[in-house]
């Protein structure tokens, strides 16, 4: 089996995922939960060897061009999603996070994004392309936890009759999100910023260069230092926490897709 | 100057800097940094005055963006300053009690409930704290005995740890932004040049190109000499992502290109009467063709185009449209004069000759390769690498040994009042201590 019947597999099994997530979402029922939670291992397992058979015919990472970096944010995201779960329940954000899952993989799949395996520049040949984009890229999946959780918590709203119930899911949406961006932080810190900039000063002969990939890492980076502060220092919780928990994910959706398509610079390739 | 202290190192100070460092940022990605004055007046024509006067076309080196960086840097300073001295005083006061008046320590509002059929053991309650990893010191009074527990005390100095990085980080761009080193050199394959401000002198002697099979670059290799007193003090292969060290300075491989200025053209030319001539020149040479006729290519442009003004110039630096000057001469007279195209032989509207039987073909052209090679040294590097390490230490403390902190006191009459601190994941705090509370009732 080559790469892309493996993925295709995945794909489907991550939207059944998706799908009996929304039903036990809608009809309460949560003993499914455990088929779900099953499914979704075997899914990570084919998406999994999907990779592993791109990586062993390309003899590079695989995450160098658009559509490889998607596919591998979808398996990162899988990957935090299982995490997530069996450490502290996602809950209700489980079905949307498949959501995302399953809307990245298509779009990952759209023709617009070449597939072909193309042999690297030489600035991509170093093995800081694996520690920086797998680091960050999986930074990025818990800050994709933590927006889904956010978005909930913004759009649950208190109706008068079941306002204890309501008021229990949305502090329990805030909670996976702080989590979520507890873990998401340091490792986007160090994937993005740390080993971006030693790679940058390895290839390029500087760390920083204001370039404006490098320029919106940092604006996402002081986006989650925004939220930190005003959670631990201010004691913000709730609405605002969630506002900005939401604008540093789409900061960080414009440093991935953004930067590429619409400002000029450097980091041309993904 | 108590009050300079407490606005510089307050949060509210820090809230508004990440904020106001956000829009500046944010403008500066939208802004193309460095261009031309005409740039700025072609795309922004009505904020070019705007965009100079505050040195927008610069942004992250104005003085609004480095005197933001620099309070941004004393606010972190006196705060983690601040959070330090008090973090201390909260370790140093183990035996210190809340009560609502007089506690010393800032506390929130935290309290957790305590049953009130429970009964303290305090040699229980000590190994069911143990069993958290807490280290317990118990000190009984004869009225009341206090427990105090603590862990992760690593982790409560995690925000002060990340802070000092970041300091040692932002002096560290500092000194790179006012006392770097960076010049690039073009070089063709046996020159040498020296890098300018240093007595050193680079030389490249050999640059090759390395393809995949479908046409793009594999490679470059610069292998080069560094030069110092006329005498070569070292060799290396310089590679794009492994650059080459001599002392201070370190040496990439940048890019490359080709230098369309001193080209080798090879021409062919015809005459009615005589064979076909083949002549090899460059740009600026004489050459002769027979006794007669001598010839000169006066430009050569890889990639033809004539802009705006009617001059000549070159689109890019590919060759995509090739094309040379050549005039020729008879007795000091011109008897041809004019553009000649590498890839339409036949176009001759820019030919102007006196010699109708004179037709000349571009057989083949090469410009030299060079090699463009940057030398840079950098003395705030190795402060931002430190940096770095620091901050990811205190980061990975903060979140993932996260100080916890319990004051328990049992008074004599049995009463006893909890007094939990954590800063972190207060509900997995408070999940602990019902455990601990749960493990005493049971024995």
């Amino acid at each position: 089996m080559n790469e892309f019947a493996f993925l295709l597999m995945a794909f489907f099994i991550y939207a059944l995922v998706m799908l009996l997530g929304f039903i036990s979402l809608f009809n309460g029922r949560w003993k499914i939960r455990k088929t779900i939670y099953y499914l979704a291992l075997i899914g990570l397992a084919l998406h999994s060897a999907s990779l592993l058979t791109r990586t062993a015919t390309s003899g590079h990472a695989p995450f160098t061009n658009m559509y490889e970096s998607i596919n591998f944010l979808a398996w990162a995201c899988v990957l935090v999603v299982i995490i997530f779960e069996r450490k502290f329940s996602l809950e209700k954000t489980g079905p949307y996070l498949w959501l995302i899952i399953v809307a990245l993989m298509a779009l990952a799949s759209s023709p617009i994004l070449p597939k072909d395996i193309t042999p690297l520049v030489p600035a991509l040949q170093s093995y800081w392309l694996w520690l920086h984009v797998s680091v960050t890229l999986m930074g990025e999946a818990f800050l994709a936890v933590a927006f889904v959780a956010s978005l909930l918590y913004l759009t649950t709203k208190t109706g008068a009759g079941e306002k204890a119930e309501a008021e229990r899911k949305k502090e329990k949406y805030d909670l996976i999100a702080y989590r979520a961006v507890a873990i998401g932080f340091p490792l986007f810190t160090l994937g993005a910023l740390v080993f971006g900039m030693v790679w940058a000063s390895r290839a390029w002969g500087r760390y920083w260069g204001w370039d404006p990939k490098e320029v919106w890492s940092l604006i996402t980076w002081l986006f989650y230092a925004l939220y930190l502060h005003t959670r631990l220092v201010m004691g913000w919780k709730g609405k605002k926490s969630a506002l900005i928990a939401v604008i540093g994910f789409l900061s960080a959706l414009f440093t991935f897709f953004g930067v590429n398509y619409l400002l000029r610079g450097l980091h041309s390739y993904a | 100057m108590l009050r300079i202290f407490r606005s510089l190192s307050s949060v509210k100070l820090t809230l508004i800097l990440l904020i106001l460092l956000i829009l500046l940022s944010i403008i500066g990605t939208l802004i193309p940094q460095g261009q031309e004055l005409s740039f700025y007046q072609k795309y922004f024509p009505r904020l070019t005055g705007l965009i100079l006067f505050i040195k927008f076309d610069h942004l992250y080196r104005s003085e609004l963006f480095l005197s933001l960086v620099l309070l941004f840097l004393l606010n972190l300073i006196f705060c983690s300053a601040r959070q330090l001295g008090s973090k201390i005083k909260r370790l140093q006061n183990e035996s210190e009690f809340f009560s609502e008046a007089s506690s010393t320590l800032e506390e929130k509002k935290i309290r957790t409930k305590v049953p009130a059929d429970l009964k303290f053991d305090p040699n229980l309650l000590i190994s069911a704290l143990e069993k958290k990893r807490y280290q317990p010191k118990i000190s009984e009074e004869k009225d009341r005995t206090t427990v105090f527990a603590r862990k992760g005390v690593f982790g409560l100095f995690g925000p002060e740890i990340v802070h000092l990085g970041l300091v040692i980080i932002i002096i560290g761009g500092l000194v790179s932004a006012f006392l770097s080193y960076r010049r690039q050199v073009a070089l063709v394959q046996g020159k040498t040049a020296e890098i300018p401000g240093r007595n050193i002198s680079l030389r490249l002697d050999k640059f090759t190109t390395e393809y995949y099979p479908n046409g793009a670059v594999k490679s470059w290799k610069s292998a080069v000499s560094v030069i110092e007193d006329n005498q070569v003090r070292a060799t290396s292969l310089i590679e794009v992502n492994h650059p080459f060290k001599y002392r201070d300075l370190s040496f990439f491989q940048m890019s490359y290109g080709q230098d369309w200025d001193s080209p080798s053209i090879e021409l062919e030319i015809k005459t009615k009467d005589q064979p076909i001539r083949t002549i090899a020149t460059r740009p600026g040479e004489t050459s002769k063709i027979d006794d007669n006729l001598s010839l000169r290519v006066l430009n050569f442009v890889p990639d033809f185009q004539i802009d705006s003004s009617g001059q000549v110039v070159s689109r890019s630096a590919e060759p995509n449209n090739p094309a040379a000057l050549v005039e020729i001469q008879a007795e000091r007279k011109p008897v041809f004069s004019g553009w000649v195209f590498y890839l339409y032989p036949d176009f001759t509207r820019f030919h102007r000759k006196t010699r109708t039987d004179l037709e000349i073909t571009i057989k083949k052209f090469e410009a030299p390769v060079f090699s463009v090679l940057e030398a840079s040294s950098d003395p705030g590097t190795s402060l931002v690498w430190i940096g770095s390490m620091i901050m990811m230490l205190g980061l990975f403390a903060s979140f993932y040994l996260p100080y916890r902190e319990l004051r328990i006191l049992i008074e004599a009459n049995g009463q006893t009042k909890i007094l939990p601190y954590a800063r972190k994941n207060r509900e997995g705090f408070f999940k602990e201590i019902e455990e601990v509370l749960e493990s005493l009732n049971r024995k």
